[in-house]
């Protein structure tokens, strides 16, 4: 794959007191290219996440979007960007109806209410919400809810999207359906997608890259398949056979 | 739910009664009896404002004290113009809120609500050891010009009630809808591009405009102001004209402070048991109605609709 490098970092490093949360962790996303993050549980990723999307400044290393050094710059900064992110937990604003969900994605722009309506009502067909605008969204069924997490993000109208878990709790209908919008967010919006996900079927047939976090370093890259033989992948899962 | 344009129709022609009555009413008790009801109104609605971002704000007593002060010191001690002094309340209250929003709003919960309350306190120590504002004793001779005196309580009524419609505007508004979002979950706004601390700041700016205009107004009615005025008691019991006219809807505290200001001047007679009365009627709607008047009405609205079905 040779389209340009969209998203890169740098020796990526994030401290708290004495532990070390990720250090040296380099990488890049490609434009179009649906790049999986996996590793165990307390690799990383989630730091990784917050680095990335300015929720959390890096104690080093360099953070480049679009060519643009973003190095400890605001979540807002680089929201406005492109780069737009969802979360694993508390991922929407429960209490609140499904429409005003998403017009929340749409206010880092001036524009009409009526064009933002547009939007919403995109949005929501798009991702399966079109019948549920007006419900509040914590009494969503758990699919919906995820949906609507994404829906939220790509109100924002990002290039770049960086979904933490979008497939947990979702049956085996939903994943098909969740994987089939990566795809067409890939191929008909131009969008870049960094995927963090525990469903390792779900990772190697969406994705067209992996990397692999353990401890808070690169253990593994590649192409799903090599990396699902990596000894050293399956080790830092599995525990190491006696 | 709310039939909401006959609803506000409904408040519209309320406050043109109200501003009527200031108007035509010979008793000067009774004229200032709703100018006090409405300045009370304020008071709770700024302060259910705030809510909306989820805090608590305490210091909603001192915007109102400042606004007061504001009007009080360019009046009697530097002779300006009326206009321009009950101008600059709100534009002084809303500038200092930005600098305590600004520098307190980092923090959330129980965090903003004791620093709110000790900006409060000091404020009102800074009023009691400041001479050139009477200290101890406060401001006295803030008069209307001869001009408007008579028609003062309606001007205030009439302000006082634009206030109030302002406040729920904005709530109704995209603004509104982004003080909710940050309430509800504050890392979704800002993971789309949103500065949560300026919407934040901005909020308490609102309310804190809102109150400072209500204590100009407040100065000119009442013609003295004193420190007392303006402790943390203030926002205690506009928080409790929230709670009893329920939060859930912006009449909610119009209604509590209506109720209470009006049941209050019956229990004014009876001293020392006023301040058990407030405490007793808290505790009697949070367990009894924990939604307030306008809950209470939502539910026998709800009631009604059921048995008609």
């Amino acid at each position: 794959m040779n389209a340009p490098v969209i998203l890169r970092a740098e020796n990526l490093e994030r401290r708290f007191g004495g532990l070390t949360a990720v250090s040296g962790f380099s990488f890049e996303l490609r434009e179009g290219e649906i790049l999986g993050l996996i590793g165990p549980n307390g690799a990383g990723k989630s730091t990784t996440f917050n680095l990335i999307s300015g929720f959390l400044r890096p104690s080093g290393g360099r953070l480049f979007v679009k060519g643009r050094d973003v190095t400890g710059a605001s979540a807002k900064t680089i929201s406005r960007l492109g780069l737009v992110r969802t979360f694993q937990h508390d991922s929407l604003l429960s209490e609140m109806s499904v429409v005003d969900n998403i017009l929340i994605g749409t206010y880092h722009q001036r524009r009409a209410h009526e064009k933002r309506m547009e939007k919403v009502r995109e949005v929501a067909s798009m991702t399966g919400l079109a019948d549920h605008l007006q419900t509040t969204a914590g009494n969503l069924p758990h699919g919906l809810q995820r949906m609507l997490s994404i829906a939220i993000a790509l109100a924002a109208e990002p290039q770049i999207l960086c979904l933490d878990e979008p497939l947990t709790g979702l049956q085996g209908a939903e994943v098909s359906t969740a994987l089939e919008l990566f795809e067409k967010l890939r191929t008909t919006h131009g969008l870049s997608i960094l995927l963090v996900e525990h469903n390792m079927r779900a990772v190697m047939r969406a994705c067209d890259r992996v990397i692999v976090l353990n401890y808070g370093r690169l253990l593994a890259e590649g192409p799903p398949e090599t990396v699902s033989r990596d000894e050293a992948v399956i080790e830092a899962y599995l525990g190491r056979g006696r | 739910m709310w039939n909401r344009l006959p609803g506000v129709w409904i408040c519209v022609a309320f406050a043109i009664a109200s501003v009527l009555f200031a108007l035509l009413a010979t008793n000067a008790y009774y004229t200032s009896l709703v100018v006090w009801v409405l300045t009370n109104a304020v008071l709770a609605s700024a302060l259910r404002f705030v809510l909306q971002i989820g805090e608590l704000n305490i210091a909603t007593a001192a915007f109102f004290g400042i606004g007061a002060y504001t009007t009080a010191i360019t009046a009697v001690l530097l002779g300006w113009p009326f206009w321009l002094t009950l101008l600059l309340a709100p534009l002084v209250a809303g500038a200092l809120s930005a600098l305590f929003g600004w520098v307190t709003l980092r923090t959330k919960g129980p965090y903003f609500l004791l620093v709110s309350f000790a900006v409060t306190e000091v404020v009102r120590l800074v009023y009691t050891q400041t001479n050139a504002i009477g200290g101890n004793s406060g401001l006295v001779g803030m008069f209307p010009p001869m001009a408007i005196e008579a028609y003062y309580p309606a001007l205030a009524v009439a302000l006082l009630a634009a206030t109030l419609f302002a406040l729920y505007g904005v709530e109704r508004s995209d603004l509104g809808r982004l003080f909710k979002a940050i309430e509800n979950n504050d890392a979704i706004p800002r993971s789309v591009g949103l500065n949560v601390v300026f919407l934040k700041v901005l909020c308490v700016v609102i309310a804190g405009s809102a109150v400072g205009l209500a204590g100009g107004l407040h100065a000119y009615a009442n013609n003295v102001i004193a420190p007392s005025d303006f402790t943390f008691f203030v926002a205690i019991l506009a928080l409790a004209y929230v709670k009893i006219g329920g939060e859930g809807h912006a009449l909610g505290p119009v209604l509590g402070a209506a109720l209470l200001t009006l049941v209050g001047q019956w229990v004014a007679g009876i001293s020392a048991w006023e301040n058990i009365f407030y405490g007793a009627v808290i505790v009697v709607t949070l367990l009894v109605f924990p939604g307030g008047l306008v809950g209470l009405a939502a539910r026998a609205r709800g009631l009604v609709t059921r048995s008609a079905r």
